[in-house]
């Protein structure tokens, strides 16, 4: 245990260090983050507007804090991509990782983590931006921040393991972008990263929540802007243990069998 | 002439190449067909809420997305792999050989690449735009017609010179994925009509990233809205970009070839 | 005797390769049912390598080298015949035993590129749990050694490539292993470069006994830290023994250098003439004819000086190759 709390703070120490050298391309990439939203944003207020200040239960001001916490979630939800796990496989990098007495995954959750830490930072002065402009309307309860805190960085977990378990799938086949593109669609629609999940049909809602997806974009945004029940809270991060539980099953499966094959066919 | 041939030849080269990975144009057309997707259930979400967005009606919209998808297709297929080539180019110092070619270099850099399964975007697109414009039940006149095409063709230039642009400066400064992810984010801005957008937005997507033009602007074309005023600012734009992308090109030409001297 | 760091015993991997035919029919049909062909990459090979050895792998591109490092590594299971490593079985790769060894390719890197190489050390040691006393001392040691106290404070991105794989090889040795697996470590460096990495090898070896099995272009690499080495080809096992025994085994000529006192002589009765210029010649005679030509030589021309070498062992091990590839 005190080995991998080790690990983790050096590694997340690493990944600050090498982030914040990079000013520039931060911002750069953070513009492009923001602009996302921006647009889904802006749709959805014209609509609350035209429907004369609501639309879904949220109103224009609504609407803008969900987008503007969602900048914040959108980082926390960053993780080692499906991309990244093919590329490390088929370029022999896996290879070296292996001869760690250490699993991977641990490399890239720690170093994501770190990362963030950067990003948030960086995010800020954007968030500032973006409040000034669009004007949220944001009064949660002691409560709901603190769930808030816990639940993106159980978000960033449950993200971390879907992708995973993506990601090695290359293991058996290099044909996997289609796979990858085709669960970016489903989560772009079932996240709540679209639109809040309430402005969607009800049966839509009603498979989103047996889904991994809403748990790392809806619940954490909506714990913080919307109005849960200490209820739904609490079931909220139910559901996100649910899922880091079902995911690291899943990975450790996946994982024992992808590396047996991997180790007989050799990279 | 010369040019054209050349070209010619290149996007030969590129369509041979890709027509031996035949599997790659299934998953191209899945992804067409999964883009489709998300911006249908995009519309369709925004149609269960109102009638109408910004003033454009359903078919309307469904048209500006058939048209975000066409230009899209053509960015992705010939204009930013390109583009992608010229820096990873200007980072390992390669870009010498096609300097020292004796044709044009700006010319030989925008025409080396060619995404021939990335049109796959483009046909979707087309066929999304011509369900659109059966819907709007409106006689498509042969000026309108005319004017869309040169408003498509127009937007294309100012897409291609501000990449150019961003690529001959910006590459000092950051990564090339985070460049494409910050060009793709912003273009992704082009999917509804930019009037939507609040005033700082628009002036953005307008000049200094020309979605505006690429995507909005033939829309109004097609939709009855374009006023002669905004194809002539349209043309104006075109020209002062592509004298601009080409005053960048020579400077950062200059600059490359000092450094690597 | 202490038992021995490393038992192989009759290790083969077989690769099963898919069969392509051309067209589109056969392509789809591929897509069902496809045909294998079996590529034995390692055919029964068997070694013993004991503790603190230092053994050259040596065989060309192709050979098994690669395979047969990474069947020892852990990183691929074996067709047959399960290789023994410090008393573990590599492709369990349990912890225990991934903390003893350690695995160079010289074209693969471990290093945080934007970061100064004593961030990337750091990281290393975490992930290893090396206690941080030991890590001080041996970083400092290694530093030392390969006299790179101020290049470590610089970001990886801005070494030369020699400079890149010192840092590589500290990497790589920080938990200080037992047994490591050099792949390649010299590739492209120069040649100053290559003898530093090769000093701190041996310098590594002596001081801590580990075990080292290497495979190298260069035969500089082979000679100058292995006594022993191990030849292979087409997955087969050639050789195995004494370089010394190597060379005698298969050259079967020997060059002579004669430097001429008038500048002036004709050679070509003695043997092939591989050079003559400047009152310098070299020729190359067989073997077993060596000390009656050179007799000859020194009685018949005005002689300054003369040399009798074996032929560069580039040369030698190309000659094997040559020799068994006409066989198979």
């Amino acid at each position: 245990m005190k080995r991998y709390i080790d690990f983790y703070l050096t590694s997340m120490k690493i990944a600050i260090l090498e982030q914040i050298q990079y000013r520039a391309q931060n911002y750069f990439y953070l513009v492009g983050v923001v602009v996302e939203p921006t647009i889904y944003l802006v749709v959805w207020s014209t609509i609350a507007n035209q429907q004369g200040g609501s639309v879904g239960g949220y109103t224009a001001g609504g609407l803008a804090a969900y987008y503007i916490v969602w900048t914040l979630v959108r980082q926390m939800n960053v993780v080692f991509t499906p991309y990244g796990w093919e590329n490390r496989i088929q370029h022999g990098r896996l290879s070296m990782e292996l001869m760690r007495p250490m699993h991977p995954i641990h490399t890239d959750v720690s170093y994501f983590a770190g990362w963030k830490m950067v990003m948030i930072v960086f995010w800020f002065p954007l968030a500032a931006i973006l409040t000034l402009i669009f004007k949220p309307t944001l009064n949660p309860t002691w409560l709901q921040i603190i769930v808030f805190f816990i639940a993106i960085w159980g978000a960033y977990l449950v993200r971390t393991m879907i992708f995973a378990v993506l990601g090695l799938i290359t293991l058996w086949t290099t044909r996997v972008s289609a796979i990858f593109e085709l669960s970016f669609a489903l989560e772009m629609v079932l996240s709540g990263r679209f639109v809040p999940m309430t402005l969607m049909p009800a049966w839509v809602q009603h498979i989103a929540y047996y889904l991994p997806f809403q748990w790392t974009f809806y619940f954490p945004i909506n714990a913080l802007v919307g109005q849960p029940t200490p209820n739904q809270l609490f079931t909220g991060l139910g559901m996100q243990l649910f899922w880091i539980l079902i995911g690291l099953g899943l990975v450790n499966l996946i994982w024992h069998f992808g590396i047996r094959r991997f180790s007989s066919v050799g990279n | 002439m010369k040019i054209i041939k050349l070209a010619w030849s290149y996007l030969r080269i590129g369509i041979a190449n890709e027509l031996q990975y035949r599997v790659n144009f299934f998953i191209q057309l899945l992804q067409s067909f999964i883009a489709l997707g998300t911006g249908l259930i995009g519309l369709w979400l925004v149609f269960t809420q109102t009638t109408q967005l910004g003033g454009w009606s359903q078919p309307e919209l469904l048209a500006v997305m058939g048209i975000y998808m066409v230009m899209g297709g053509v960015i992705q297929s010939a204009i930013q792999p390109n583009m992608q080539r010229l820096m990873d180019e200007i980072q390992d110092g390669s870009l010498d050989f096609a300097l020292t070619k004796p044709v044009d270099g700006q010319i030989l850099v925008s025409i080396r690449e060619f995404r021939f399964w990335q049109l796959t975007d483009v046909v979707v697109g087309l066929v999304v735009l011509v369900i659109a414009v059966v819907q709007l039940q409106e006689k498509i006149g042969v000026w309108q017609a005319l004017a869309f095409m040169v408003a498509l063709l127009l937007g294309g230039i100012m897409i291609y010179s501000f990449w150019l642009m961003l690529t001959t400066t910006a590459f000092w400064l950051i990564r090339i994925w985070e460049l494409v992810n910050l060009f793709q984010g912003l273009y992704a801005a082009g999917r509804w009509p930019v009037t939507i957008y609040p005033q700082w937005l628009r002036l953005g997507l307008t000049f200094i990233v020309p979605v505006a033009f690429a995507v909005t602007v033939p829309a109004e074309a097609l939709t009855n809205r374009l006023t002669p005023l905004t194809l002539l600012g349209a043309f104006g734009l075109a020209i002062l970009l592509m004298l601009l992308a080409r005053f960048v090109w020579r400077l950062g030409v200059r600059s490359y070839s000092g450094a690597s001297a | 005797m202490p038992n021995p760091a490393i038992t192989v015993n009759l290790l083969s991997k077989h690769y099963k390769v898919p069969v392509r035919e051309a067209g589109l029919k056969a392509a789809t049909k591929s897509l069902f049912r496809r045909k294998y062909n079996s590529v034995k990459a390692v055919d029964n090979i068997s070694f013993t390598i004991q503790p603190g050895e230092v053994v050259g792998f040596l065989g060309p591109n192709g050979a098994g080298k690669t395979t047969t490092l990474k069947m020892l590594s852990g990183l691929l299971f074996p067709t047959s015949g399960i290789p023994d490593v410090l008393g573990f079985q590599p492709s369990r790769r349990q912890a225990d035993f991934l903390r003893q060894i350690t695995l160079v390719m010289g074209n693969r890197s471990q290093m945080s590129w934007d970061l100064p190489a004593l961030d990337s050390f750091e990281l290393q040691r975490a992930i290893y749990g090396v206690p941080s006393p030991d890590f001080l001392r041996t970083r400092d040691e290694f530093i030392e050694l390969l006299d790179v106290k101020e290049l470590v404070k610089k970001p990886v991105r801005n070494l030369s490539l020699g400079e890149r794989m010192k840092m590589e090889i500290i990497v790589a040795l920080l938990h200080r292993p037992k047994v490591l697996f050099l792949d390649e470590p010299t590739i492209g460096l120069d040649v100053t470069m290559q003898r530093r990495i090769r000093q701190f090898v041996e310098e590594y070896n002596r001081r801590y006994g580990a075990t080292v099995l290497l495979t190298s272009h260069y035969m500089a690499d082979v000679e100058a830290l292995c006594k022993r080495v191990i030849v292979i080809h087409n997955g087969k096992l050639l050789f195995d023994g004494d370089l010394s025994t190597l060379v005698d085994r298969f050259s079967a000529f020997k060059t002579i250098g004669v430097t001429l006192a008038n500048g002036f002589g004709s050679f070509s009765q003695y043997g092939e003439v591989l050079n003559q210029e400047a009152g310098h010649v070299t020729l190359r005679i067989p073997r077993e004819k060596t000390p009656e030509v050179t007799a000859r030589i020194l009685a018949e021309q005005q002689v300054d000086d003369l040399t009798v070498e074996d032929p560069p062992i580039e040369d030698v091990i190309e000659k094997v190759f040559a020799q068994k590839s006409a066989e198979v």
